[in-house]
């Protein structure tokens, strides 16, 4: 039972979902502070090949997860510096982001006398219980299959839930990304917020990439990590900028992903759909979502930050 | 910001030194920047430099490769320019330049062998301005009827693009296949007579088109009626509004030209140097590149040609890297660095800094003008 298709491809979509419920929760908090961070493929590319070249020189999977994390809101930091500190365009700011990090992990993976390129990873996550409550129909390679990253997205999906909408810091956040004067003047640093939410964005991101070159892909590629980055600001939307919501989204893109596989196995006529064509899926699901959810001022009632991608200039209140 | 030592303050107009000077340094600093990461990992920044320079601007060959590079990007750079100067974040030259690729690589295939040059190459370059304005409107129908944000819809879109150029190459027996080659699925070559002359080396006319295309372009949105209510629009939709100007309309305009113009350099590019509908050809990031061009060149249509021709160079210097054993990727690297760089060097332009000695009436800056 557990190796029927259903149950095969909804493992699968939980696993390939890992990566941009990191991702996409980073990218909510960063939106929520009013910055619009479009780098996130550079900031997962950077996580994915300084996590794994952690773990490669030391063998740790921890240390992997950490370096990836840092190295992943260093990056954020440059996006928090232009757009909060010189205000400049968010957008071109986070596509350098984008267009820096995948030249500079590509870069970083092929360099050297001994480069990374082509070895497979000295660990890899593997899931935390093997047997036993594991092997039970369904549920058990659903829900206990899994390893340690996949747990611990959904506890920062909830922590970041719980973050965002019942703390004092949370309220501020909001309130940065609704109305940055207002903030201001009740007595929050406007600067300080952004800047923190970003580089969270940006750890987050870092997190996400790590899965991708540790557990999901574990040789280094030149792109391991596919468009992940570019689909999580996408799921941002999906997930009407609510991280329990993009656990659901992210699952759900996961699955989009693994359909082209799935249907491989299911023989005619179903193995004749181009995988090509499936590889679109995500992206029309996207736009479709895009048109359907935030038209208008829909996007506002959905809960999209009111400052989102406005520089905020203090003297100007 | 009291207590701090430097005072920021909008600057009314920079001078044009300094509009200059600001992207030159851009480049400087991204060259130190990758040079940085150059010596980390054992490589001589100079060596590696000295490469590129050679390979684009040593030889006579390499510079016909460099305008064959550059080519494409004048024309995604543009498109970009005279969107984002009308604040429509139009980030899918992308995908705008592939179905430019496959609109002028379609009508070449289908009206086959049969035609002179003169009905052909006029054929693929319209056809490749469709191709894009149409990619372009998917995204700009939403955005003017609806009001939906076109960063992600055209950011999506290159990546429907992208796997559309596959699935008609790899993924099915179109039209666009070469029927002849079985072991390995390439793109159907287009007729002769739809291939733009090529006069040095490689290099075709097809750059001339480009920068007669760019010039058009400025004259369009910097002498004309149409133009000047653009950029009024594009400075302040309330201005606008009052002036009897409909915004809508000129958003969807720009919108569509913009598009137009990623599909002119998809259509160049088939007609031109590739010859087909051929992925491994086209997908090269020529649209994103084009953010660059149009970043660096500060979003001025004309400095927009030299600036596509430094980037074509570094784009033509991958190969040689790899030849001495240096990663491509230092290309990609070195560009969002110059990106990063000049976006940030937008500061230096619209802020001046100086000493708080000198503040005496300035404690309240005038706002910016526009």
């Amino acid at each position: 039972m557990n190796d029927s298709q259903l149950v095969l491809t909804l493992v699968a979509a939980i696993g390939l979902g890992t990566p941009l419920i990191f991702a996409t929760v980073g990218e909510i908090i960063t939106e929520r502070s009013g910055i619009l961070n479009l780098g996130v493929q550079g900031m997962m590319l950077i996580g994915a090949v300084s996590g794994f070249w952690a773990t490669f020189t030391t063998g740790s999977l921890l240390l992997g997860v950490i370096v990836a994390v840092i190295a992943g809101a260093a990056l954020s930091w440059l996006h928090a510096f232009t757009s909060v500190t010189l205000r400049v365009n968010q957008i071109v700011s986070g596509l350098a982001l984008a267009i820096f990090g995948t030249g500079l992990a590509s870069f970083l993976g092929r360099a050297g006398s001994n480069p990374l390129v082509g070895n497979p990873s000295r660990k890899v996550f593997e899931p935390l219980i093997t047997g036993g409550i594991a092997e039970w129909p369904v549920v058990g390679p659903l829900i206990f299959g899994h390893d340690i990253l996949v747990y611990l997205s959904i506890i920062v999906a909830g922590v970041a839930s719980y973050y965002l909408f019942h703390t004092r810091m949370g309220l501020s956040l909001r309130a940065v990304g609704e109305d940055p004067a207002s903030a201001e003047s009740a007595g929050v640093n406007v600067s300080r917020v952004r800047y923190i939410h970003v580089m969270v964005g940006g750890a987050l991101a870092g997190a996400g990439g790590a899965y991708f070159s540790l557990a999901l892909t574990p040789t280094w590629q030149d792109d391991p990590i596919g468009a992940a980055g570019w689909i999580a600001i996408a799921l941002v939307i999906l997930a009407s900028w609510r991280p329990w919501r993009a656990v659901f989204a992210a699952y759900l893109f996961g699955a989009a992903e693994r359909v082209q596989f799935t249907l491989q196995t299911l023989g005619d006529p179903w193995s004749n759909i181009p995988s090509t064509l499936l590889a679109m899926l995500p992206f029309i699901l996207a736009i479709i979502a895009m048109i359907v959810l935030t038209s208008g001022k829909r996007a506002r009632l959905l809960g999209a930050p009111a400052a989102l991608a406005i520089p905020y200039f203090r003297e100007q209140r | 910001m009291s207590t701090r030592r430097l005072i920021v303050e909008p600057r009314g107009l920079a001078s044009t030194r300094l509009k200059l000077l600001v992207p030159v340094a851009s480049v400087i600093a991204a060259l130190i920047v990758a040079g940085i990461f150059l010596l980390l990992t054992g490589e001589s920044p100079v060596e590696v430099y000295a490469k590129m320079l050679d390979a684009s601007f040593g030889s006579q060959r390499g510079i016909a490769e460099t305008m064959i590079s550059a080519t494409p990007l004048i024309l995604t750079g543009v498109a970009a320019a005279i969107a984002f100067k009308m604040q429509v974040w139009n980030i899918g030259g992308e995908g705008q330049f592939l179905m430019g690729a496959i609109f002028s690589a379609g009508i070449a295939i289908w009206l086959g062998d049969g035609f002179p040059a003169t009905v052909m190459i006029p054929a693929v370059v319209i056809a490749g301005g469709l191709g894009g304005a149409f990619w372009a409107a998917v995204s700009a129908i939403p955005r003017v009827y609806l009001g939906t944000n076109e960063i992600i819809t055209t950011l999506m879109l290159n990546f429907i693009a992208i796997n559309f150029v596959n699935f008609l190459i790899f993924g099915s027996s179109s039209p666009w296949r070469d029927s002849a080659v079985a072991t390995f699925p390439t793109g159907r070559p287009i007729p002769d007579a739809a291939r733009l002359p090529e006069f040095f080396f490689r290099l075709d006319v097809g750059i001339f088109i480009a920068i007669v295309l760019a010039i058009i372009a400025w004259y369009l949105m910097g002498k004309t009626r149409w133009g000047f209510a653009v950029r009024v629009a594009g400075d302040s939709t309330d201005t606008a509004r009052y002036a009897g100007i409909s915004v809508p309309r000129k958003i969807l305009g720009v919108f569509l030209l913009s598009g137009a113009f990623a599909g002119f350099a998809g259509g160049l590019f088939v007609s031109g140097p590739v010859g087909a509908l051929d992925p491994r050809s086209l997908i090269l990031n020529l649209g994103f590149t084009g953010i660059i061009v149009a970043a660096l060149a500060r979003l001025n249509l004309i400095a927009i040609i030299p600036v596509a021709v430094l980037m074509g160079a570094l784009n033509n210097s991958g190969p040689a890297l790899q030849s001495i054993g240096v990663p491509t990727a230092t290309v990609s690297m070195l560009q969002g660095a110059i990106l990063l760089f000049a976006v940030a060097g937008e500061f230096l332009i619209e802020n001046r800094i100086r000493r708080p000695e000198s503040v005496t009436v300035a404690a309240n800056p005038e706002p910016e003008t526009a």
